[in-house]
């Protein structure tokens, strides 16, 4: 168990100075679309390696968390997700905003951040040696079921039109199989172009996808970009906090599935969150509502992806795996500090590992005052900034953040010219959301179903590799659940006369 | 976005023609993969190219036989010229960055993109202060990814 000596160590002075900077840093990274929450980390490691280890381990984590609250910024005020990790806040926190609810959407996603965060650290405190167990149950079908699972979510995002949504999906998992095959190394859907060897990557994607849509219609009319209200509102914190109580329920549900898909390697955030969201969306009241501005939503995604950073720190402690982007260059600093990572490290290293836990704690609470008043800041700025000032801004920074993932003035024109093709799909009712699912999971479910029926068929047990295994059949219960539950609910409130829903 | 065209009830010829040419595109999917030798790499995209091609045939027959698609309907006061000259700009400015550096060329297109959104009248001062701000956003920027994030931004000939 423990001890409070370590908690007393997470509070030192300069812990907590290097916690808040970190949070800082972080979050404005984080919402800056194209710098990733990887990239913040990577970025800033450097400074750490002349630290105390659990000091330099309070300040990754803390940019780390900082970064993927940050991320929800862009997400609700410019449809743009800052990192991959806030794709799924931008289903209904852009709706927020445009119905001129953007400073409620990033109040809420502050709060559920930091819930995500605070349970994701629990997690990691008190239940770090059992979980990580469960990475390792985690075999390539399971990554496929998982991947699938995600791509549920269509049926929720095709906006009345599935038909238009899977194929949407199509589109996107053909673009994930753009380049380099991972497993056989062929070359595919290249046509001999070099610049396409490299595959389509999946953050300029999503920037063109969202962004430059957007963009488009911004400068075709002199309306405003939001809705604005003059009536000062303050943070709305009262008013989220009241949202946050009314779905707790959800909000810990969210969290918890961000802690667990945290614990999966290379899972990461932005699965987290679509799966909280796709559930949040299924065992909702107000399910009808999503995809139209439900707060619900907002904070299922929010929770879930902050969630992860707790969660990806055990495997990444417990067993040298990380859990996470992020966590690999984490780990990659303690190596550096000459810190051996596993089991050991709790007991012969409980210092450090406790006093990090207590400083990401630390983290997660600095987030609250930090984010809101960022929030506000950023809110207040894009409401206010004149059209002629905010588009090219805008559409500078997309530039400039695609630019720098890959160092390629390429990707800036993929990100362009796949938002040129969102943009007329989205005329035409193809939302750009199945593209991304698509995109993302694609590579995912790929690896995950080469590798699984390869090894089935070795050992001569394809079928049961696919539907033997008990965590497998459970991701495909929910797989079925989230596919059918609203026709089901629909059918049981018609056979039972009414029961329709709230609000 | 949808916020300045409205859609209303009518035969969707032109969910038709996207379908149409996710069509063509999938079979041109499906010919690249011929020439995969592996197994492992042409089973998934094939599979997908194959379904994509069904969906997109239920849409089209669904659209041609029941005619309850949508039809887009072109909102007033649309600037088409400056949807065009936004997207024009703005790859311009990667095509010429090799060669103008992305300190210029950022520039170049943040003023142009400026231009392509101002809606209102340009007073004296707008005219002064605006392009201040855009060398400002623009230098901060350059400062942030080449120096602090150590991001090789092209630098151009002409400071070579």
């Amino acid at each position: 168990m423990p001890g409070i000596e370590y908690l007393i160590a997470a509070l030192t002075f300069v812990n907590i100075l290097l916690a808040l900077g970190g949070v800082i840093a972080g979050t404005v990274i984080g919402s800056l679309p194209g710098l990733t929450a990887t990239m913040a980390v990577a970025v800033l490691v450097p400074i750490t390696f002349s630290m105390e280890p659990s000091s330099a381990l309070i300040l990754m984590g803390a940019i780390y968390t900082g970064a993927i609250y940050g991320g929800a910024y862009s997400a609700i005020l410019l449809n743009t997700p800052g990192t991959p990790s806030a794709i799924a806040t931008t289903f209904d926190g852009f709706p927020m905003a445009k119905k001129g609810h953007g400073d409620l959407a990033i109040t809420l996603a502050c709060l559920a951040s930091v819930t995500g965060g605070l349970v994701g650290a629990t997690f990691l405190l008190f239940l770090s040696p059992p979980l990580a167990d469960v990475a390792l149950a985690f075999g390539p079908v399971e990554y496929f079921w998982l991947a699938i699972f995600g791509l549920t979510l269509i049926s929720a995002l095709s906006e009345g039109n599935l038909l238009k949504g899977l194929i949407g999906a199509c589109f996107g998992l053909l673009l994930a199989c753009v380049g380099i095959a991972e497993i056989s190394a062929d070359v595919r859907f290249t046509f001999g172009n070099q610049v396409l060897l490299g595959g389509i990557e999946t953050v300029s994607a999503l920037i063109g996808l969202y962004c430059v849509p957007v963009l488009i219609d911004l400068v075709a009319t002199p309306d405003r970009h939001l809705k604005v209200t003059h009536e000062p509102r303050g943070f709305r914190f009262l008013e989220a906090l009241a949202i946050a109580w009314r779905s707790k329920l959800s909000l810990l549900r969210s969290s918890v599935i961000g802690t667990l898909v945290g614990i999966l390697p290379g899972a990461g955030g932005s699965i987290a969150g679509l799966v909280a969201y796709s559930e949040a969306r299924r065992t909702s009241s107000r399910s009808e509502h999503f995809g139209q501005g439900e707060p619900e939503g907002v904070m299922a995604t929010e929770s879930a992806n902050n969630a992860t950073v707790g969660g990806g720190f055990i495997p990444t402690l417990v067993l040298g795996i990380p859990g996470t982007p992020p966590d690999a260059v984490i780990l990659g600093a303690l190596l550096i500090q000459g810190i051996r990572t596993g089991p050991s490290l709790f007991t012969e290293g409980g210092s450090i590992v406790y006093t990090f836990i207590y400083g990401l704690f630390l983290a997660t609470f600095l987030m609250l005052p930090v984010g809101l008043i960022i929030g506000r800041y950023a809110y207040k700025t894009i409401i206010t900034v004149p059209k002629a000032m905010l588009v090219p801004t805008v559409a500078f920074m997309t530039m400039i953040g695609t630019y720098a993932i890959r160092n390629s003035v390429s990707d800036i024109i993929i990100m362009i010219l796949l938002g040129v093709v969102g943009w007329i799909l989205n005329r035409y009712g193809f939302s750009p959301s199945p593209i991304v699912l698509g995109l993302i999971l694609g590579r995912i479910a790929e690896q995950g179903f080469v590798q699984a029926w390869t090894i089935g068929g070795a050992t001569d047990e394809l079928w049961k590799m696919f539907f033997g295994r008990p965590i497998s059949l459970a991701i495909i219960a929910f797989i079925l659940l989230s596919l059918f539950y609203p026709f089901i609910r629909t059918r049981l409130s018609k056979i039972f006369g009414g029961g329709s829903d709230a609000e | 976005m949808r916020n300045s065209e409205k859609i209303t009830p009518g035969t969707d010829m032109g969910t038709v023609v996207v379908a149409c040419l996710f069509i063509i595109m999938a079979i041109v999917s499906l010919w690249d993969t011929t020439t995969m030798m592996d197994s492992d790499s042409y089973v998934f995209p094939r599979a997908i190219a194959i379904v994509m091609i069904l969906l997109c045939l239920t849409l089209i027959i669904s659209n041609l036989i029941r005619s309850t698609g949508e039809k887009l309907e072109k909102a007033k006061g649309v600037s088409t010229i400056r949807r065009i000259s936004l997207v024009t700009v703005m790859l311009l400015s990667c095509v010429l960055m090799p060669w103008l550096g992305f300190l210029i060329s950022g520039f170049a297109t943040f003023l142009l993109l400026m231009l392509v959104s101002m809606y209102d009248e340009w007073s004296p001062a707008k005219k002064i202060i605006y392009p201040l701000v855009a060398v400002t956003i623009v230098a901060a920027f350059y400062t942030l990814f080449s120096k602090l994030l150590m991001v090789p931004l092209p630098v151009g000939l002409f400071f070579e």
